[in-house]
């Protein structure tokens, strides 16, 4: 066993230069500065929250039965008729377009005898004129109110009191947002920072490019941790170390979402300097329209270089970035939006992970990967690709991912564990610390502390 | 054995990292004075004061070896500074890269044409020296086919040629020329560290290549480099010499 100065010596994090950041002041819409650190407590976050049916019903009870949550794409659904089955937990929700270009949102049930009205499963969409139940052929408008009920006569007492069970929606960022709150405060206020945050990047030029689903076995949470520090890169991701800057990374937390920023097309301080660009930068400068065998500046100059590249040339290509500061055309501005999307947004491209959590078990969940690329302006707006869904480890997500999955249901089964008490964390994981706290002020009140908690 | 390398100057381009590095490192310790160069201006003044310790002369300038006159010129100070040159080696590579017509260019200019300009501008130094020798630094990928069709491989397949034909040239003249083709070598910040980090699949298929299940490490190819280079191989001129751990599969008759 060495000294603790050995130990130490071993664990010591890397010195680095910061890498250079627009001031806020060069950031025309999107707040670049540094939001103050939440005074959180440094305690355990306790693994039972991964694990226990009883917390998974307080979370249902009392979270997400009262959030807004990410419902459909607008562009999905755009005529009269177009509708979209999304689902939360045991939950089924319908969204329909409105004659008069309005949306609502609907428990997908039939009033009659509880069928659904449409198959359930993320991915189901088509158009109709009217809503009939493929049982007994219940029909409703699309505004949820009885258009025929077969044989009405023999109902004595005459139809429910009032047709299909209306949820709130709203829109937002080209996306409609639903809530299984009666009461709920307005999206608006929900959303709190993010729409000044994301607006700028225009979501509605993008054309979705991935649309997928798979069951992994992990709680939902567990997932969401995965996404949101940097920390395991240099663990399960190194390859990463020659793309990414993963400890240079300003985090800001705000009341109940969080971001962190990320230089993307540069090297962590943990790799040494290789002796030629490594393809995934290069890959970054293509994209920028640059030809890497023509660059013979050091590799971290190319992040500055690859901005300057596209804020020059970027008018030319169709791609508006005037809204966007210039670390905005190169790095990952990654957004948390409470409690369970993880967006990774860039100049050209967005990339959505939600986490839904299973109907009944803790220990399983729904990953959906929605990612969108931006459609230059003046060229054919492609088709949406269609909605896919598998199982864990069934088929290749891509290499990242696929490390990202590979380790969960591990992690979800040391949650289980007598030997694991919950999470330790660090600095670089201030956000999955920020997380659990909102959860908590859901699920136990702002004032209130999780059982046993200090 | 003396390889009789004491006294002798050499100048080895690239030389600051990797094969470079352990090269002039190897040459230093037998007592040659060296000229060297590099891209980038600290990390040749870095090895020039390490090789100093050796108690030999180094000097060393930060150079672009694509910029002709710039490196021609910098050739001539530097066998000035030497007071002459026996040994040259031109170490500098492009590298890897297949996803632009604009590699052909980068490597013809790096691999090949800096070798070419180099050997014609010292050869007159080279001459003078009695013992001169230059050793080309080629690779086992101009033997084998290896990954994708790239101008890495090519041009290193050049110098093999130009090598060959070079030596006859100037045997007469009392220069010996020679080339070295080193397989998959592997050292800190160098190609396969970055390879081993970015795509393990690759890496892990070319450690199996390898017999004896590991790759070279740059003072072994040095070694390789500085017998060939020395007065001790003065039987060995037009030669190719394999120092690959096995890494490549034809028969060399």
């Amino acid at each position: 066993m060495g000294s603790d100065e050995d130990f130490r010596k071993r664990s010591q994090s890397p010195a680095f230069t910061p890498v250079r950041r627009v001031t806020p002041e060069n950031s025309p819409e999107t707040p670049a500065e540094k939001a103050p650190d939440p005074q959180l407590v440094d305690g355990v976050i306790d693994a039972r929250r991964y694990t226990s049916a009883e917390f998974m019903k307080l979370e249902w009870e009392r979270l997400w039965t009262r959030v807004w949550l990410l419902g459909a794409r607008e562009l999905d659904m755009p005529e009269p008729g177009d509708f979209v089955v999304t689902e939360i937990g045991p939950e089924s929700i319908l969204i329909v377009r409105q004659s008069d270009g309005g949306l609502r949102a609907f428990y997908n049930v039939c009033q009659h005898r509880g069928n659904r009205l449409r198959p359930c499963g993320v991915g189901t969409s088509g158009t109709t004129r009217s809503i009939t139940c493929p049982y007994h052929h219940w029909e409703y408008e699309l505004d949820g109110s009885y258009r025929r009920i077969p044989d009405l006569d023999t109902f004595p007492q005459g139809a429910p009191p009032r047709g299909l069970k209306e949820l709130r929606c709203d829109t937002w960022g080209g996306f409609v947002w639903y809530t299984l709150n009666e009461s709920p405060e307005p999206l608006r206020d929900f959303l709190g920072v993010i729409p000044k945050h994301l607006d700028p990047y225009n979501f509605n030029r993008m054309v979705q490019t991935r649309d997928l689903t798979v069951e992994w076995h992990c709680n939902w949470k567990t997932s969401v941790d995965a996404f949101n520090e940097s920390y395991h890169v240099q663990g399960i991701h190194p390859q990463l170390l020659w793309y990414l800057h993963d400890l240079d990374i300003q985090i800001d937390c705000y009341e109940r979402h969080s971001r962190y920023l990320i230089p993307f097309g540069t090297l962590s301080p943990r790799v040494r300097k290789p002796p030629g660009i490594p393809e995934p930068i290069k890959t970054i400068m293509k994209g920028a329209g640059m030809d890497p065998a023509d660059y013979d500046g050091p590799i971290t100059n190319i992040r500055h270089d690859v901005q300057k590249h596209k804020r020059a040339l970027g008018a030319t290509q169709g791609r508006d970035y005037s809204r966007l500061n210039d670390d905005q055309l190169t790095d990952d501005y990654h957004y948390f939006i409470f409690p369970n999307l993880s967006l990774n947004v860039h100049a050209d491209d967005f990339w959505i992970f939600r986490q839904r959590p299973h109907p009944s078990d803790p220990d399983r969940m729904f990953y959906d990967i929605m990612t969108y690329e931006l459609v230059p302006a003046g060229t054919e707006w492609p088709e949406r690709v269609p909605h896919r869904q598998w199982r864990h480890g069934d088929k290749s997500i891509g290499t990242v991912l696929d490390q990202d999955a590979a380790n969960l249901p591990g992690v979800q089964a040391g949650m289980h564990s007598a030997g694991f008490n919950g999470l330790w964390l660090g600095r670089q994981e201030l956000r999955i610390r920020h997380f659990h706290k909102v959860i908590d002020d859901y699920v136990y009140g702002p004032a209130g502390r999780p059982p046993g908690a200090p | 054995m003396d390889l009789g390398l004491r006294g002798k100057k050499a100048i080895v381009t690239g030389a600051t990292k990797g094969i470079g590095r352990a090269i002039v490192e190897l040459l230093a310790l037998e007592g040659a004075d060296i000229g060297l160069c590099a891209r980038d201006a600290d990390e040749v003044a870095e090895t020039v004061a390490a090789l100093k310790v050796r108690g030999i002369n180094a000097v060393g300038e930060a150079v672009n070896v694509r910029d002709g006159e710039h490196y021609k010129a910098w050739l001539e100070r530097t066998a000035t500074a030497l007071g002459g040159c026996d040994i040259f080696i031109p170490n500098v590579s492009a590298g890897g890269g297949f996803d632009s017509e604009k590699n052909w260019v980068k490597s013809f200019e790096v691999d090949v044409l800096h070798t070419v300009r180099g050997c014609e501008t010292l050869m007159p130094h080279l001459e003078k020296s009695g013992s001169g020798s230059i050793v080309i630094i080629s690779s086992t990928n101009a033997l084998e086919t290896f990954g994708v069709p790239q101008a890495y491989n090519a041009m290193k397949a050049a110098l093999l040629t130009y090598s060959k034909q070079l030596s006859q040239h100037v045997g007469k003249r009392g220069v010996r020329v020679n080339s070295i083709s080193p397989g998959p070598v592997y050292f800190d910040g160098g190609a396969w560290e970055l390879i081993k980090g970015t795509m393990p699949k690759l890496y892990d298929w070319a450690v199996k290549q390898i017999p004896i299940g590991r790759m070279g490490a740059p003072e072994e190819v040095a070694r390789v480099v500085a017998f060939i280079a020395s007065p001790a191989a003065s039987l060995i001129t037009g030669s190719n010499i394999v120092a690959d751990n096995g890494f490549t599969k034809r028969v060399q008759f």
